[in-house]
């Protein structure tokens, strides 16, 4: 009864007209820079970053949650036309989803993808739904000790799935703690590495580091390499998948929307880990795993209900804890702080409108999604063929009026410059950015809660191992931190890194 | 990766060695009451260990299987869309918004990947009509006119 009237609410919050509207703009605009290779979710919100100040808070969330869950559905499409990625997450869709296209089955396997991102996103949301209120009443227990090591737990459980060396995304996260804490202490109100820039004041901007490593890195990354890319040339048919495709694929549906869904809550890309998770658990289960590679519906089905799901999933974190779990989610605590919103426990008391309303907005973003990408398949297939060499500098373009309009200073523009070739030499020597934004983002929280649990236990240290919830994150983190050293989990965990890279 | 990992990791230790006598300077307070350097401090001594660390490991590494990070690599493009894009944050308060962005963008659209003049100079024009009306006119940013238009 209580969910029902919930659900009331958030309904009558994101059936607004405006709402609507920045739904689907979200949406669309996700769609489109799924579909685009070269640009991902995370650069296509921090371009839009500035348009949200002058909405309302729902408006604002609702229209950037739009951007995540719509770049999933869009990625698939560049995987099945062009066999290239449009994002991260869709990378596995290409191996069934191109040899799909190359059979003349190309409005199936479009078909398909799009069905299974509805159910598992759909199924996500009612996850997310059935979830979050308990969670957000348990989370109330918890004190500034137990949030300290939570964030340690997700920073480090980041760090232990980030591709290539440890040691190195150690250190990004390291760095993005010392970037997080540019700016006036928040007790002494002392400045810390300000350099007695008046800029630097107020901290170090989340838009400029986020453009600049993934915006502007991506784009020298790609005019280094030259980015050919071929349009499957074919008539697109039958975009209904039939019922035989239906029966080879229901299962690795549901199976997908509920491995999506768990790991998405987990920090540390659970979109893309749960795509190949999904990938390699229908492979195993299937009757016919030779098929794999050689355009088995299955295989796109599951990990495409695997990825939305888990875009869902990572809400929860987020929603009831105040924690964002990947670099997306860091992006959207950052709106809610410009509008003056803390995500947590109390949200869903305090803003229930909010927090019901971005949850319903994600139903109704997911039909938006359905009909976007099924009935209206052709328009992406022409916006496909935008050569990249128009595209990019209207993206270097977008990144640099899309900062400057957020703060009207050019030093955030030779800020994002900055973090563009840091960005792009870190790629070079190996170095992920991933855990340097999402540690950024929760650095000045770390630190605030570090002391703070400090000052109430009279510098005892003993009270982060003492408090049980707090104990077991320290303990998870440390196993982590210590497994390379471990022969078998060193193993495991290279095999989930190099399925990430591949 | 030998090399270039020992390269980083210099880079990183003295950039750790700084933050970590960065927050000694500001005052790392008591342990029941931290001051506000007490973070930056031993996140500043973490980033030195994670760096020699890194340097060790990389010099512990047999030699040969170097990768040539550079190889076949086009870095004067790269040069070039840098240098454009400091170009613009130098120009855009001086030239103003409208100018500035239809130059730079006629620069990408030639000096990268060339294009017809024709399309360089309407891609320009009409990108910067859209993004004027988009931020200044729907979302009132304040894009400069700049110092030569007053």
């Amino acid at each position: 009864m209580e969910l029902l009237q919930a659900l009331g609410v958030g309904f009558s919050v994101a059936l607004q007209p405006v709402n609507l509207l920045y739904c689907f703009a979200g949406v669309f605009i996700g769609t489109l820079i799924g579909v685009l290779p070269g640009i991902g979710p995370v650069g296509a919100m921090s371009l839009l970053f500035p348009v949200t100040f002058q909405a309302t808070p729902e408006a604002a969330i609702i229209m950037l949650a739009g951007i995540y869950y719509g770049a999933m559905y869009g990625g698939s499409t560049t995987s099945i036309l062009v066999n290239i990625p449009g994002e991260a997450a869709s990378v596995v869709t290409c191996l069934d989803g191109y040899q799909m296209a190359r059979q003349g089955r190309a409005g199936p396997a479009l078909g398909i993808s799009a069905m299974g991102s509805f159910i598992g996103g759909t199924a996500s949301v009612i996850g997310l739904m059935a979830l979050a209120p308990p969670l957000s009443k348990f989370a109330l227990k918890f004190g500034p000790a137990e949030y300290f090591s939570l964030m340690v737990l997700g920073l480090t459980i980041l760090i232990y799935l980030a591709h290539g060396s440890m040691l190195k995304a150690l250190l990004m996260a390291a760095f993005g703690i010392v970037l997080g804490l540019v700016g006036l202490d928040a007790i002494t109100a002392q400045p810390k590495l300000t350099f007695d820039r008046m800029e630097l004041v107020d901290g170090v901007g989340l838009v400029p580091i986020v453009m600049g490593l993934f915006g502007i890195a991506e784009v020298l990354a790609n005019v280094e390499r030259q980015l050919r890319r071929e349009v499957f040339d074919t008539r697109i048919r039958g975009l209904l998948p039939t019922a035989k495709d239906w029966l080879e694929s229901r299962w690795a549906v549901v199976r997908g929307s509920l491995v999506g869904f768990f790991l998405g809550i987990l920090p540390g890309g659970g979109a893309v880990i749960s795509s190949f998770l999904s990938y390699a658990l229908e492979k195993r289960v299937s009757k016919h795993p030779e098929r794999f590679g050689h355009g088995a519906i299955a295989g796109v089905a599951g990990p495409e209900a695997a990825n939305n799901a888990a875009a869902g999933g990572a809400f929860i974190p987020l929603m009831t804890l105040g924690i964002p779990p990947n670099v997306v989610m860091a992006m959207l605590l950052g709106a809610f702080m410009v509008h003056g919103v803390q995500p947590g426990p109390l949200m869903m008391a305090q803003n229930p409108g909010l927090f019901w309303g971005v949850i319903t907005s994600m139903y109704i973003g997911n039909i938006m999604l359905l009909i976007l990408n099924l009935p209206l398949i052709g328009i992406w297939v022409q916006v496909l063929k935008i050569p990249y060499k128009i595209l990019f500098p209207l993206i270097l373009f977008f990144c640099l009026v899309g900062v400057y309009s957020v703060s009207n200073t050019v030093f955030d523009i030779y800020l994002m410059i900055a973090f563009g070739a840091v960005g792009y030499l870190m790629r070079k020597f190996g170095y992920e950015p991933a855990p340097l934004v999402l540690a950024f983002v929760l650095g000045p929280l770390m630190e605030n809660n570090l002391r703070k649990s400090l000052i109430l236990s009279q510098g005892d240290f003993a009270t982060f191992v003492t408090r049980p919830l707090s104990a077991a994150c320290l303990a998870i983190a440390l196993f982590l931190l210590l497994s390379p050293l471990l022969p078998a989990l060193r193993k495991r965990r290279e095999v989930v890194a190099m399925e990430e890279v591949a | 990766m030998k090399r270039e990992d020992i390269g980083s990791s210099l880079f990183w230790l003295l950039l750790g060695a700084g933050v970590a006598y960065a927050g000694w300077d500001l005052g790392l307070g008591k342990l029941r009451d931290p001051g506000p350097g007490f973070m930056l401090f031993w996140v500043g001594l973490i980033m030195v260990g994670l760096s020699l660390a890194i340097g060790a490991g990389a010099l512990r590494r047999a030699p040969g299987a170097a990768v040539a990070l550079w190889a076949g690599s086009r870095w004067r493009k790269i040069i070039l869309v840098v240098a454009a894009l400091v170009g613009y944050a130098y120009a855009l308060e001086r030239l103003g918004f409208f100018l500035t962005t239809v130059l730079v963008l006629i620069f990408l659209f030639k000096a990268i990947e060339p294009q017809r003049w024709t399309v360089a100079v309407a891609g320009a024009v009409l990108t910067a009509l859209a993004a004027y009306g988009l931020f200044n006119l729907w979302l009132g940013a304040q894009l400069p006119r700049g110092a030569l238009f007053g």
